[in-house]
């Protein structure tokens, strides 16, 4: 009980200032327009329509993520639910000392990269083939993009009995083709078994890379493209000065959120190796949900979200900057 | 002459790259379709795996069933899915509308807010989300769990209807005022029919999200009772023995659902895709 009045105490201070915050943001804002032509009364209509919207993203979403960042400063561990206490930084420096902490890193970053790339270039090269229409497209990419609509709780589990060491068809096939010569044991094999849930993400996500770069082709106006065969254009360079340059701003967009995503989602790793062997194949977040629902030390999970965080903030204001996205259009 | 050969080479280049990938999707497909078809000691004959099962048998789809209370599964799924997708679908159609056709103080940060809900690791709002809702007594609640798609699913949902908004002309509603619609009449008769496909698009996506999901099921949900389908077939792995067959037969008819969706509506989702991502 006296934890929910915390909560509740907690709750209507933080309501308390969001109204401040927009009564005075309303109030600035008259007094800024006054000046320009006559006060006119607000018009309430849109926030009618989008306050749904907003309520409900600030109570489950904003609240909940302020009491990770809490808790990311407490010794937050629910075994010991009488020893919850504020320990400053203990939390971050147990990350940076862990010496399992390099290793997952490194896995995040191998998963993010390989998947990222090889993404891309298969999407952009089913895009390009599916550009110029032809008999039965629409059926052919209602089944090419299906993988968009599965879920990654069935792709793992459909990959995980794949390379299974003993039954899976992966190794059967590879036997028959004489490409190795025993089963390898895909799951159990330190850098294998992270291998694999790179090849069943890269599945599922070359649909979406597909899908919009084929959008951002089919908006290129026809002309350009006669234009340049006018003036005696081969493919190559027709396709390095005209169709990149004009479907970079997707490009772009995709990149950056495909990134992001790809490096937040773990229900593949959770699926098909639950991050085994021996942590070789737990990335951040996965590693997150292990520490707060295996080890039941939410204070760690927390004080790692927000490291994580960090670091996708930064990769963004850094990936826009290096791609010098506000030229190229606007958020 | 050299100009023919050429084209004819980009033609057989274009019909093996889609070929292979027909064949990338198709196969893993057909692998778990085949599987769920087959006997248990067929499946675990190591010596000789069977591309095409030699006795074919409904079996696995029965015992899932029978032995692992799948209706209760496909149950649970379909409310929460179908509850919260229609919720999702009604607010994104009032907040799209609202920022799609007003200009007003914060929208830009709403949208702002809207997209960073998208940055945010899914994980990192669950575990606080586990706390609270042990202590209003939400966890192993559908309840809890429609609470959880609504809102993860929602801030994508309304981006896509704006834009699908700020397509729509507006002055196709203004003739309808002009023509004496009140604006309830106008939105009913004018704006929401021409609409259909992007809120059927819209109303997949959150279903889709809500379907597939399965960490915070996980989480929130510890009784079989209120399991959804990910959930309900992930508690059988893990034990010594997997039952691969029957494993495969419940991923069969988890993925039927949004492959026939997706398949029917699949223009308009591809559609609602590249609206929702892209700002024009």
């Amino acid at each position: 009980m006296k934890i929910v009045m915390k909560y509740l105490l907690f709750y209507f201070i933080l309501l308390a200032a969001i109204c401040l915050i927009v009564l005075y943001a309303i109030h600035l804002h008259r007094k800024h327009k006054k000046s320009v032509r006559p006060r006119n009364k607000i018009n309430l209509e849109p926030f009618f329509y989008t306050a749904p919207v907003f309520i409900l993203l600030v109570l489950m979403f904003g609240y909940p993520l302020l009491n990770s960042f809490i808790m990311a400063f407490e010794n937050y561990k629910l075994t010991e639910p009488d020893r919850i206490y504020i320990n400053g930084f203990d939390n971050f420096t147990k990350i940076f000392s862990d010496s399992d902490f390099l290793l997952i890193a490194k896995n995040s970053l191998i998963y993010v990269v390989l998947c990222v790339l090889f993404q891309f270039i298969f999407g952009m090269i089913l895009a390009l083939a599916l550009r110029k229409k032809f008999r039965g497209r629409g059926v052919y990419q209602a089944i090419v993009f299906l993988p968009w609509a599965l879920s990654g709780f069935v792709v793992g589990l459909l990959f995980r009995w794949s390379f299974n060491g003993e039954y899976g068809i992966v190794n059967d096939v590879l036997l028959k083709m004489h490409v190795i010569q025993d089963r390898i044991p895909w799951l159990g094999t330190p850098g294998y078994s992270l291998l694999v849930v790179i090849i069943a993400m890269i599945w599922m996500g070359i649909p979406f890379f597909a899908i919009m770069i084929l959008a951002a082709l089919q908006s290129i106006p026809k002309e350009i493209y006669e234009a340049a065969d006018m003036d005696g254009c081969g493919a190559i360079k027709k396709f390095f000065s005209i169709t990149i340059p004009f479907i970079k701003p997707t490009i772009i967009m995709t990149l950056l959120l495909r990134t992001i995503w790809i490096f937040n989602s773990f229900d593949l790793i959770v699926v098909i190796t639950g991050g085994g062997p021996a942590n070789t194949s737990q990335t951040i977040p996965s590693y997150m949900y292990t520490m707060a629902f295996s080890s039941y030390d939410f204070g760690m999970a927390a004080a790692l979200g927000v490291v994580l965080i960090m670091v996708l903030g930064l990769y963004s204001i850094f990936f826009l900057k290096m791609t010098k996205y506000s030229q190229a259009g606007d958020f | 002459m050299k100009q023919k050969t050429r084209k004819t080479l980009m033609l057989i280049g274009r019909v093996l790259i889609l070929t292979f990938f027909l064949l990338a999707v198709i196969l893993p497909i057909y692998w778990m379709v085949i599987t769920s078809l087959k006997t248990a000691p067929e499946i675990i004959n190591a010596q000789s795996i069977t591309y095409f099962p030699k006795v074919t048998t409904m079996e696995n789809y029965a015992s899932l069933f029978e032995m692992y209370n799948y209706g209760q599964l496909l149950e649970n799924s379909l409310i929460v899915s179908i509850t919260s997708g229609i919720c999702v679908t009604l607010l994104s159609i009032l907040g799209g509308y609202g920022m799609a056709r007003y200009d007003f103080h914060g929208k830009n940060s709403l949208v702002l807010l809207a997209l960073v809900t998208q940055m945010i690791p899914s994980i990192l709002v669950i575990i606080p989300l586990y706390i609270i809702f042990s202590q209003i007594g939400l966890i192993n609640t559908r309840f809890g769990l429609f609470l959880f798609y609504l809102m993860s699913n929602l801030p994508f949902c309304v981006i896509t209807m704006r834009s699908f908004f700020e397509r729509f002309p507006h002055s196709l509603e203004e003739a309808a005022r002009i023509d004496g619609c009140t604006k309830v009449q106008s939105m009913f008769k004018v704006v929401l029919p021409i609409m259909t496909p992007g809120i059927i698009a819209v109303f997949i996506f959150a279903f889709i999200g809500a379907w597939n999901e399965l960490i915070a099921g996980t989480v929130f949900i510890n009784t079989p009772d209120v399991w959804t389908i990910p959930v309900g077939l992930k508690s059988l792995i893990g034990k010594y023995s997997v039952n691969w067959g029957v494993l495969m037969a419940g991923g069969v008819l988890a993925l039927l659902p949004t492959a026939i969706m997706f398949g029917f509506m699949q223009k308009y989702v591809v559609e609602g895709l590249t609206a929702g991502a892209v700002k024009e």
